[in-house]
């Protein structure tokens, strides 16, 4: 099933998402050697070999995401990672996706909410011209204007095509709704309105501000000789003039008080689409092992006690799960599901019924023993690839987790104990305070589902934007 | 047309069977394939890699929709869901618990050919996996409370991937309606009406008919040697009987003489296409000449269809094409997402004067080779992980009749001549053969009254 459905595709995947982490015999959890060193410009490179199969991965991580859009312009950070490509000082756009194609690689840039990314795999035999095209369109992007009006026109259908897939949205207005005017509820590629008051002026300023080698964390993993990349390195990447840029903080936020509900109304919807939660952790906080552990119980496999509630005894749904989407600042922490309009209310009794469950029982020990040995068990399928080689040394450079993110996870697994699950439990679970987003039909949903709040917002999907509505929606 | 159990992980299977020559050459020097048939008529392929601690088991059953029939649409699928509900030894919700708590994962998928199911896991849990599988194949169990609520959860399943997604709805109305005889007509999932109507005996029948060990190909990926895989299948597997294999299916879908055209509308943003193209089964000597055409047509940003109606003219937003693996005759179909307020026969007659272009002229040498050097870097991708390659290899052994041709892959991708690109695009891409659906926005319609 080849199915080059570029965009729309990666929006659907909800469903299961697979919480990963390390196996069983303690020596072989261990990322494979990698150097680290700095160029003179001031680009961090980490090198990791890797024999097997002759490719390359690049991953380039530029410290600056779609958290440092400007509020109504939010997608300036995708929209300029997208426009890379598309015209630099010696290619056309038409020439870069030649170039590129006709090596059989991939090139990719994305911005989320913490950093920008991009991306390129290639053969190992077309390494100089695999560096001199990355570095070509990190280095000297154009941002041809017809181009530019094309990534944003393009963006905008983007957007309106979401819409008709409701799982693939429902994150975005539970963002917006979770953290109103913060910078972590901005939809990161942009809305109906924010995209079109986006600027070619403001696109070159975003990255003559955050496209810096001192800005940026450079990854490569594959079959490749490491002297050679060092001198190729030199000579496409070091020449990338050094650049000052203030790296952007992000503030915390502290968790919503209260409950509040945002219905927004699809009325063709045959199914409600939900997600409860509040505002969840940092991806360096000190309790993530533990909070991974009891989150793999609760909602991060098949078995979990969401997914056996709502799927396996009550068969209200196809799947449901809990999530810590974390980031630099606290990110959300999600619980998620879907089912028919009929038992909306019904099935979100019960979600919260397991949460009440999960504060007032706890986990037991049984269920600890089985989480750890899931997680350690299904974590080496994860630094497998060189993509994924390439991904997970970057994120524990910028996150400042190092190698033992890695080389301690299953210590750190095995220290987790009932009496530690119990206080992550009270500390990282929300219980009191919850909001609540629903994609779903109102007419048919509204009236049961008003109950589980004290404040109730509602709007049409085909309202432009997410939450809150922009300056200028439409009544 | 493709549904898995739960979505823990997308899948991509048919990149599978595209690859070159020396690539495969080295991946079976580097890692040799052993292969045994069991007394009972099971194949068993065993691929060790040593390189994690990991196993990836696949087991193919030449199972799907095309073996149904009306009223029972769908039953592969609710079955491959059913295959977690409980046996003997390991009874209702058992099966996942015990996978879970040593580590392992498992997932299964139904397709109109075939139903797979994954297991991957730590090497620690092997013995374990062999008993849980013996179990369910040997001796499964019907809990009529596990039907009925299975039966809500393929429901939703449906709801999520038919009724509430654009793509899947429009391509469910396409097969519908491209075939009028063979049973690639109805959906993997089924109709609606179906899915509420299967019976216990409906269940009990369709496992009778499908899960003999001889109508199953089990691959093996990862840290083991093929003499333990080996030993455990002749401990849990062999002693399983055999029985007869599903009635062929013999129905062959007459040649389609003109074009069929279908609309669906419906609330929605953005208006929909897709073009299917009866095309040969997999096996088939057409099958790489293909594939280097739809490359050299869609994938990439340089691709032909790209540049013209994504990048040229603006008129879609996405491009692309598919084939599923097929033991019969398929479809090759066109999607392509339009943009919003274009006319909806733009794109049509774009991808119409494309495929045109193609067959009058033939492609450069350029975007030959560029599409060979994408399939051997897709190759390698899947070669990459124990996973990819356990995929791969069933692929071809169940597809193809024999996982040596991923080795011959090669050979047969750098034959493909620009006359063969050129020769296939006429054979296939012809006005006659082709079902065209369009999906309209409801809403856009009553905008423009």
């Amino acid at each position: 099933m080849t199915r080059e459905r570029k965009i729309l595709r990666l929006l659907a995947v909800l469903g299961f998402l697979l919480l990963i982490c390390p196996p069983v015999p303690a020596q072989s959890l261990r990322l494979p050697p990698h150097e680290k060193f700095v160029l003179k410009n001031g680009l961090t490179v980490l090198l990791m070999e890797k024999r097997g199969v002759p490719l390359i991965n690049v991953f380039a991580l530029i410290k600056t995401g779609a958290a440092a859009d400007p509020a109504g312009q939010e997608g300036l950070a995708s929209v300029t990672a997208a426009l890379l490509r598309k015209g630099t000082k010696t290619r056309t756009a038409q020439q870069f996706s030649a170039d590129f194609d006709f090596m059989g690689g991939s090139f990719g840039a994305d911005a989320g909410a913490d950093f920008t990314n991009v991306s390129a795999e290639f053969l190992t035999k077309d390494l100089s011209r695999g560096l001199e095209l990355f570095s070509d369109a990190v280095l000297h992007p154009t941002f041809p204007q017809a181009e530019t009006d094309k990534v944003l026109t393009q963006s905008l259908d983007g957007v309106k095509a979401a819409k008709d897939e409701p799982q693939s949205v429902l994150g975005l207005y539970y963002d917006g709704y979770l953290y109103g005017a913060h910078p972590y509820g901005r939809p990161s590629d942009g809305d109906e309105l924010s995209l079109k008051r986006i600027q070619r002026d403001a696109i070159v300023k975003f990255y003559e501000t955050n496209y810096a080698p001192g800005n940026t964390i450079l990854g490569i993993a594959g079959e490749f000789d490491a002297a050679e990349i060092r001198k190729k390195l030199e000579e496409t990447l070091g020449a990338w003039p050094a650049r000052t840029v203030t790296s952007a903080s992000i503030t915390a936020v502290p968790p919503a008080k209260g409950k509040r509900l945002l219905l927004i109304d699809k009325p063709d919807a045959t199914q409600t689409y939900f997600a409860i939660g509040n505002i969840g952790t940092r991806v360096n906080d000190p309790d993530r092992v533990a909070i991974r552990v009891v989150n793999t119980i609760f909602g991060g496999r098949f078995t979990s006690e969401l997914n056996e509630a709502l799927r396996v005894e009550s068969g209200y749904t196809y799947g449901a799960r809990s999530f810590f989407d974390s980031r630099k600042a606290p990110g959300p922490f999600e619980i998620s599901s879907f089912t028919k309009n009929e038992t909306t209310a019904p099935a979100i009794d019960l979600a919260l019924q397991v949460l009440e469950k999960l504060h007032k029982n706890g986990v037991t020990e049984e269920q600890i023993t089985s989480a750890k040995s899931y997680i350690k068990g299904q974590f080496p399928p994860s630094i497998e690839s060189s993509g994924q080689l390439a991904r997970r040394i970057v994120m524990n450079e910028f996150y400042g987790l190092g190698d033992d993110e890695v080389n301690q996870l299953e210590a750190r697994i095995d220290a987790v104990t009932p009496a530690l699950a119990k206080q992550i439990i009270e500390k990282h679970f929300p219980l009191d305070n919850l909001v609540f987003v629903l994609i779903g039909n109102a007419s048919a949903i509204g009236p049961a589902v008003k109950k589980y709040a004290d404040k109730m917002d509602q709007r049409p999907i085909s309202d432009p934007g997410f939450w809150p509505p922009s300056a200028g929606t439409p009544k | 047309m493709k549904t898995i159990r739960h979505r823990r992980s997308a899948l991509v299977l048919l990149c599978a069977l595209g690859i070159t020559a020396s690539a495969a050459r080295a991946q079976s020097q580097e890692f040799p394939v052993s292969a045994r048939t069991l007394k009972n008529g099971m194949k068993v392929l065993v691929q060790p890699d040593h390189s994690i601690p990991n196993v990836a088991l696949y087991i193919f059953y030449r199972i799907g929709s095309r073996n149904e029939h009306p009223g029972t649409t769908g039953l592969s699928h609710f079955f491959e869901h059913m295959m977690f509900n409980g046996a003997k030894k390991y009874g209702p919700g058992d099966l996942d618990k015990v996978m879970e708590a040593n580590g392992a994962a498992n997932n299964a998928y139904t397709t109109q050919n075939v139903t797979v199911y994954q297991d991957w896991f730590p090497r620690s849990a092997l013995p374990l996996i062999y008993d849980i599988e013996a179990d369910r194949i040997r001796d499964l169990t019907f809990d009529p409370k596990k039907i009925a609520s299975e039966r809500e959860v393929v429901a939703s399943e449906r709801r999520l991937s038919v009724d509430n997604n654009n793509f899947g709805l429009l391509e469910e109305q396409l097969w519908a309606t491209a075939f009028i005889a063979h049973t690639y007509q109805w959906p993997v999932v089924g109709w609606m009406s179906d899915i509420e109507h299967w019976t216990m005996d409906d269940l009990k029948h369709h496992f009778e008919m499908g899960y003999s060990p001889s109508n199953a190909t089990m691959v093996v990926v990862g840290d083991v040697s093929p003499e333990e895989i080996f030993q455990l299948c002749e401990k849990f597997i062999e002693p399983i009987p055999s029985h007869a294999p599903p009635p062929p299916v013999t129905t062959i879908e007459p040649e389609q003489l003109g074009e069929r055209r279908l609309v669906v509308h419906k609330p929605a943003e953005l208006p929909l296409v897709m073009i299917g193209y009866h095309v040969s089964k997999t096996d088939d000597p057409d099958f790489y000449a293909l594939n280097i055409l739809r490359s050299v047509l869609f994938q990439g940003e340089s691709s032909r269809m790209y540049q013209r109606l994504v990048d040229k003219d603006q008129i879609a937003l996405d491009v692309s094409s598919s084939v599923d693996p097929a033991f019969d005759p398929t479809l090759a179909i066109i999607t392509a997402l339009q943009r919003q307020g274009v006319d909806p026969q733009a794109c049509e007659k774009a991808i119409y004067e494309e495929l045109e272009r193609i067959k009058s002229a033939p492609v450069s040498d350029q975007e030959l080779e560029k599409a060979k050097n994408s399939r051997l870097v897709e190759f390698y991708r899947e070669m990459q992980t124990i996973n990819g390659r356990a995929n791969t290899i069933g692929t071809y052994e169940v597809f193809m009749g024999d996982y040596n041709k991923l080795f011959d892959a090669a050979k047969n991708y750098s034959a493909v001549t620009k006359e063969d690109v050129q020769r296939v695009a006429k054979k296939y891409f012809a006005a006659n053969n082709r079902t065209v659906a369009t999906l309209l926005p409801e809403n856009q319609e009553k905008a423009k009254q």
